[in-house]
């Protein structure tokens, strides 16, 4: 209470300017009863007339002498501390009925919780502009308003910009042929083919791979009703196991801004598969571990391990 | 349908063939193998009746795999080969004018059908006419389709149960060009099969055993 008291107030100066105020009213009142009761009963016109304006005239420099009384003392009396974290509603404090409205010390404490948040906030958007794990709407839209070079929204790209993309990158591996399909509407989902390894559905929105599901080079891509099966996993562990490594790749391979690099990079890495039965684990220069042959490619040197040979 | 390897395991010294068997389940069970059930893959041969043209005798052998019991295939020494509907044997009792069915020639694999990660394999004692002649083993690896890519890795996995005496690539794999890809149907397995039922046959009867 004590600092709330010490808000830069005159208190002194304060109570004679109250005391100036109740002065000015009662001499402004006197102004207008004057102006009320008229001229009152003389001999003479003249007369009645003569004392009227001098009691009229005395009462409004009454009242311009108290009013500069109080002009003297506001400035006397100071203004709150501009200084106050709080402004002016620090003056809650004042308030003599604190146990029954508790509103000052509620007021500090949603004070403190949105001080705290926005320093939270703060962290947390640095540490996420450092990490470009970017898969969300809103940040890709924040990350195209700050570089107006790429398409307003890498969302809402032309289908037919997507096909060009799709179709450079199938052209850059021979051995990997790329089909794109649009069952539904214009979001685009690949299938690719592999040499006779392996057939991948890639479910794209725009331009960002969404999921993966990798699949042996003879089983089924289409569901029974003709469809392109973009659900049912491999039936073999060996290709379930690639499908996740597939999975932690689009994760590993974000460039928001550059989504056209993602998918390269992601076919690049995918195409490391044509000798996934051929290639012996770097590690320990076997075929096989748990029957299964290494299904792991670095995401840099696209070298095959074993699972649980990586490091 | 993926990459298969037929081949023949010698009998263990002092074994029979039963104990040997017993031991490769006992081996592929510590691998980790999990028993599904049985198999079977029988073979019969016909000769051609009233062979004119001098040459020797082309024979045609009808098969049947218990993996696909709907159909079975018919092979013509060294011709085409031929995936019919089960009841092919019906038609071959009508063409007995043609071909007659050399008694005595049966020959069939039966054992278990173990299942490993993507691996399928089927232990079989391998019988002609009731008498057991030997061991076969068929290796499937389901996801590839092409043996050359995934051959080194199926020696692997062999060497696991065989140990060091392992096949070299099946020579119907070897024979065929570039594009070594295996046919959906089970042909180049039965093909396999039949070239072990061959050797087999000519093999004197293996001394003191029998199937059961
Ligand atoms: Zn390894």
């Amino acid at each position: 209470m004590a600092d709330v008291m010490n808000v830069g107030v005159n208190l002194e100066a304060f109570s004679q300017a109250i005391n100036a105020i109740q002065a000015l009213r009662s001499s402004v009142t006197r102004v207008f009863d004057t102006l009320k009761d008229g001229m009152k009963n003389k001999e003479t016109l003249e007369g009645r007339e003569k004392v009227f304006i001098t009691e009229f005239q005395d009462n409004l420099q009454a009242v311009n002498r108290d009013l500069n009384e109080l002009e003297r003392l506001s400035n006397l009396v100071g203004r709150p501390s501009e200084s106050h974290p709080l402004h002016n509603s620090g003056l809650l404090s004042l308030d003599p009925v604190q146990d029954k409205t508790p509103l000052y010390s509620q007021l500090l404490q949603a004070y403190k919780w949105s001080n705290k948040l926005q320093y939270h906030a703060g962290l947390a958007s640095s540490l996420l502009n450092q990490q470009s794990l970017k898969r969300s709407a809103n940040q890709m839209g924040a990350s195209a308003k700050r570089r107006p070079k790429v398409q307003p929204s890498t969302l809402v790209l032309p289908p037919q910009y997507v096909d060009d993309v799709i179709s450079r990158i199938g052209r850059m591996f021979p051995d990997m042929s790329i089909e794109l399909f649009r069952p539904n509407g214009t979001s685009a989902v690949l299938l690719v083919t592999l040499g006779k390894v392996l057939k991948a559905v890639v479910v794209m929105r725009s331009l960002f791979i969404d999921r993966t599901i990798v699949r042996a080079f003879n089983e089924n891509i289409y569901t029974e009703d003709g469809k392109l099966d973009i659900w049912s996993k491999s039936n073999y562990q060996v290709f379930q196991k690639v499908t996740d490594h597939a999975t932690t790749a689009l994760l590993h391979y974000q460039l928001p801004q550059m989504p056209d690099v993602v998918v390269r990079s992601f076919m690049t890495w995918l195409r490391s598969y044509i000798k996934l039965f051929q290639t012996p684990c770097q590690r320990c220069g076997r075929y096989l571990q748990d029957g299964l042959p290494p299904t792991w490619r670095d995401f840099r040197t696209l070298e095959a391990f074993h699972d649980s040979c990586r490091q | 349908m993926g990459v298969t390897c037929v081949c023949q395991v010698p009998v263990a010294e002092g074994k029979s063939v039963q104990q040997t068997v017993d031991m490769l389940h006992r081996k592929l069970e510590q691998l980790g193998a999990v028993k599904q059930g049985n198999f079977c893959v029988d073979c019969e041969t016909y000769h051609p009746v009233g062979n004119t043209s001098g040459q020797p005798p082309k024979f045609l052998y009808v098969m049947h795999n218990s993996e696909t019991p709907l159909s079975c295939l018919a092979l013509f020494e060294g011709g085409p080969c031929l995936t019919a509907d089960g009841n092919f044997d019906v038609l071959m009792v009508k063409l007995k004018s043609h071909f007659q069915n050399s008694k005595g020639h049966k020959v069939e694999s039966r054992g278990a059908r173990y299942q490993y990660c993507d691996f399928l394999v089927k232990v079989g004692t391998v019988t002609v006419s009731s008498s057991a002649r030997g061991i076969s083993v068929e290796v499937e690896y389901c996801p590839c389709v092409v043996p050359g890519d995934c051959w080194n890795l199926m020696k692997e996995f062999m060497q696991s149960f065989l140990g060091p005496s392992v096949p070299e690539l099946p020579s119907v794999f070897a024979a065929k060009p570039e594009g070594l890809y295996a046919p959906v149907d089970c042909s180049d397995t039965m093909t396999q099969y039949l070239e072990l039922f061959s050797k087999l046959r000519k093999q004197q009867v293996v001394s003191g055993s029998s199937v059961r």
